[in-house]
């Protein structure tokens, strides 16, 4: 039992889940709103992109190094899919929509896989000289402006998983039907991960890439194969950021990357890979869809949000070294025991 | 008795360098045989060609009777032989249980994890060495010792036949090496054989059957353990004569006058140490780890504020309580971890060397001559015979030995009156073990006084005039001169 309670202290996320309570009857006490349902639905509601990107983000963290991409694939990918469902006037089944993202996102994973796995550079520099690339195919070649969804997608914007309206001050939020999609994916990763040989091969090359190798991992298969995932995972989110927008922005997805990865090492992912877990990523995410959803109820102006995310940033990095020294001390104390 | 493993005329080359000459190794089933040379004398090519991860250039491979023509990986899996690498191949970021079980739910083409099977192989590999530990703890979490357990029963679990063991006391302490030993003990009850790769001397002759040993890419000699001494053990590694009598005949000299007298000295780590060193003299300082004999040299360096006593430098009191003062008084320390302490490793060799020196070799202007340096570092280099090719190279390229005399290069680069030494030989070869005895002895004989803090009892009596024991952080013993013997070291320890 004690090992059990020594366990859960040592993982970032239980940390993050105090922090997230802390701060939650913080809001909850000056301003009365934090629980109110319009206010939680609508945190649901900021939360589908970014957890989606924080996938991605574990994903690349995890098994190989940083990946900066996704933002961009999220842009392209989407822009083609949403364009290419206009010029040909398709109006079957949304998912359609999204399995043509999906494919453009395949292949812009691929390429960043291709050259992280063939000439073993660092992914940081590939993926950042990928999303370059993206971005001028997006606004250069193509010169993506704003534009309106195919009605397939429109119709699919307009569905509204719940509604709901606060009775005191009258205001209503609701919960877009891309939110079962963040469900959907978060199933589908916890099971691969922890349930299939290549999930935990993820882990393993994350952790030793050599002991991977002489294990029987296919080492470069999985790493190319979690870019190409990546890279579909990016479209879906960015798919949902233009359903949930009503329409095709492609100026807002650059520069999403730094508050998601900022996210996934706060819920516990390892910077130097092979440990970070879902979990981690939602509270991560939680945890800063909070401060820049809630802080406004209670008074604190958006400039200030900044200072607030930098702080808790530093903060959370830091929790894992402090973690390390308590647990240093710790051992001693332990083995004086036995000695004694 | 058949032989588990016969390779013949085993050819290996990188790039045009040969790294394997034609190596033969013959090893009879249920033997513990050693594979022992110096650094760089091809002792892993040889495993990763045996375990199919380098393709030979030329020469045969049988095991277990069976020809091998072209060997892979798999191929020396199923052919029972396993490799436990220094580092293991462990997962560190991954729990006992899959560490253990991933090699066979792999081997078996599982694509599902089923949780169940994972615990149900681990123990069963855990059971095979009576190997108790926590199946759900982190790995990283875990002791080295424990580490290379893991390693050893995850070997098992594939009916190894031949475990070959890289150099696998490297990081043990003195404890987990004898529970390491008995561990093999018990295998080789079971009847597998075993590869113990190694260079020390004292660990080949008490787990081994037989010895082979290499240099250079080509076998030296191969012979039962016991036909085997400590003198042609050495020679055969380095292919030198060590003249073990010349070194006991520096021992003959006489002492100057006294340049230090510790006097009740107390510090963190130790307690009341007494103790007077004359120019050209030798002391040596031993005990076991935790026994305060680094702590004393620290203090000595001003590395550790004493609480009580004093310490006299040349008869007058000296205040250490820093480094700079201890180098004004003329005091040199060698640390015990060379590449953390004592070493800047991607740096040049000349850079190394005369570091400690750069206000001595600065112009009027404060300006360094690159030239001045060039020729410091060419003396010390030549002075200590330092084997390499430009001495623009960093320090990292070089051997443990010829890093070690960098180390004592820079700090004689000072002239210092006392010169303190931490575990001098510490991961160095046999070849360059001698020749850092036979500097010190020099040295010595020039009027320096030394100090040699060693665990290494050998060495102690090779080097030092006198010793002292410590034990718990005070002094259990004191030996002069003839007294200084391995037996009453020993005594002295207790």
């Amino acid at each position: 039992m004690k090992k059990q309670m020594n366990k859960v202290l040592r993982q970032t996320e239980f940390w993050v889940f105090l922090i997230i309570i802390f701060l939650a009857l913080i809001i909850q006490a000056r301003s009365g709103a934090f629980f109110a349902n319009n206010n939680i639905v609508d945190i649901m509601r900021s939360m589908i992109c970014p957890s989606l990107y924080a996938v991605c983000a574990l994903l690349a963290f995890v098994s190989t190094g940083p990946d900066v991409s996704f933002p961009l694939v999220a842009a392209l990918s989407s822009y083609l899919a949403i364009t290419i469902s206009i010029k040909i006037n398709y109006d079957g089944p949304w998912f359609v929509v999204y399995l043509i993202g999906m494919f453009f996102g395949a292949l812009m994973g691929a390429l960043n896989g291709f050259i992280i796995v063939k000439y073993k550079f660092p992914s940081l520099i590939v993926t950042l000289g990928t999303s370059s690339l993206f971005s001028g195919i997006l606004l250069g070649t193509f010169e993506a402006a704003r534009m309106d969804l195919p009605a397939t997608l429109q119709r699919f914007a307009e569905l509204s998983l719940l509604t709901v309206k606060n009775e005191k001050t009258g205001l209503g939020s609701t919960l877009p039907m891309p939110f079962l999609i963040l469900v959907a994916v978060y199933i589908a990763a916890y099971l691969v991960l922890n349930y299939t040989m290549v999930g935990r091969g993820v882990y393993a090359i994350g952790g030793d890439e050599i002991s991977a190798e002489r294990a029987g991992f296919n080492v470069k298969k999985i790493r190319f194969g979690i870019f190409v995932v990546n890279g579909m995972i990016a479209s879906i989110a960015g798919l949902c950021y233009a359903v949930m927008s009503m329409r095709y922005l492609p100026n807002e997805y650059a520069g999403g990357e730094m508050v998601v990865i900022a996210a996934i090492i706060l819920g516990g992912t390892r910077m130097t890979g092979g440990i970070g877990t879902l979990k981690g990523c939602i509270l991560g995410t939680l945890l800063l869809t909070m401060v820049t959803n809630s802080l406004i109820l209670v008074g604190i102006s958006v400039y200030w949000q900044k200072v607030f995310i930098g702080a808790i940033i530093i903060i959370g990095t830091a929790i894992p070294a402090i973690q390390s020294i308590f647990g240093k001390n710790k051992g001693k104390k332990v083995k004086g025991g036995e000695a004694a | 008795m058949e032989n588990i493993l016969s390779v013949k005329g085993i050819k290996k080359s990188f790039g045009g360098v040969h790294a394997l000459k034609g190596v033969d190794l013959t090893i009879r089933k249920g033997e513990t045989h050693c594979l022992a040379g110096e650094n760089g004398c091809g002792k892993s090519t040889i495993i990763k060609v045996i375990s199919g991860f380098y393709k030979p250039d030329g020469g045969t491979i049988k095991v277990d009777g069976r020809d091998y023509p072209v060997m892979t990986p798999a191929d020396a899996i199923k052919a029972g032989v396993q490799v436990i690498y220094q580092d293991f191949s462990i997962f560190p970021n991954l729990t006992v249980i899959e560490n253990l079980a991933f090699n066979q739910v792999l081997a078996n083409g599982k694509k599902f994890v089923n949780k169940k099977e994972f615990r149900k192989i681990a123990e069963e590999a855990v059971a095979k060495i009576n190997f108790n530990v926590d199946m759900d703890a982190l790995v990283e979490t875990l002791p080295v010792a424990d580490k290379q357990l893991i390693a050893i029963s995850r070997a098992l679990l594939d009916n190894a036949k031949l475990i070959i063991m890289d150099e696998p006391t490297t990081a043990l302490t003195k404890k987990e090496v004898k529970r390491l030993f008995e561990i093999i003990a018990d295998l080789k009850k079971n009847g597998i054989t075993i590869l113990f790769v190694s260079h020390k001397l004292d660990e080949v002759f008490e787990i081994s059957d037989s010895i082979t040993i290499l240099r250079s890419g080509e076998n030296v000699i191969s012979c039962p353990a016991s036909e085997m001494t400590e003198e042609k053990f050495a020679y055969y590694m380095t292919g030198r004569h060590f003249d073990n009598q010349e070194l006991a005949d520096n021992k003959k000299r006489t002492y100057g006058e006294e340049v230090l007298s510790v006097e009740n000295l107390s510090a963190p780590g130790f307690e009341d140490i007494s103790f007077k060193l004359h120019k050209g003299e030798i002391l040596g300082v031993t005990g076991q780890l935790g026994s305060g004999r680094t702590e004393l040299s620290l203090s000595l360096f001003g590395l550790n504020r004493p609480t009580a006593g004093r310490i006299m430098v040349e008869g007058k009191e000296a205040k250490l309580t820093d480094v700079s003062k201890a180098e004004e008084l003329g005091i040199a320390l060698v640390p015990e971890d060379r590449l953390t302490e004592g070493l800047f490793l991607p740096q040049s060799i000349i850079k190394n060397i005369t570091v400690t020196r750069f206000d001595a070799l600065a112009g009027r202007l404060g300006f360094i001559r690159e030239d001045s340096l060039v020729e410091e570092s060419a003396k010390w280099v030549k002075e200590l015979g330092v084997a390499t090719k430009n001495h623009e190279f960093p320090v990292q390229t070089l051997s443990g030995g010829n890093q070690q005399k960098v180390v004592l290069a820079k700090w004689l680069a000072n002239n210092p009156k006392i010169l303190i030494l931490n575990g001098p030989t510490v991961g160095v070869d046999i070849g360059a073990k001698y020749d850092i005895h036979k500097l010190l002895h020099k040295l010595a004989a020039d009027g320096m006084a030394i100090i040699v803090v060693s665990d290494d009892t050998a060495e102690v009596i090779a080097t030092c005039d006198s010793a002292i024991v410590m034990h718990d952080g005070r002094i259990t013993g004191i030996l002069e001169k003839e007294d200084l013997t391995e037996a009453k070291l020993a005594e002295a320890a207790i």
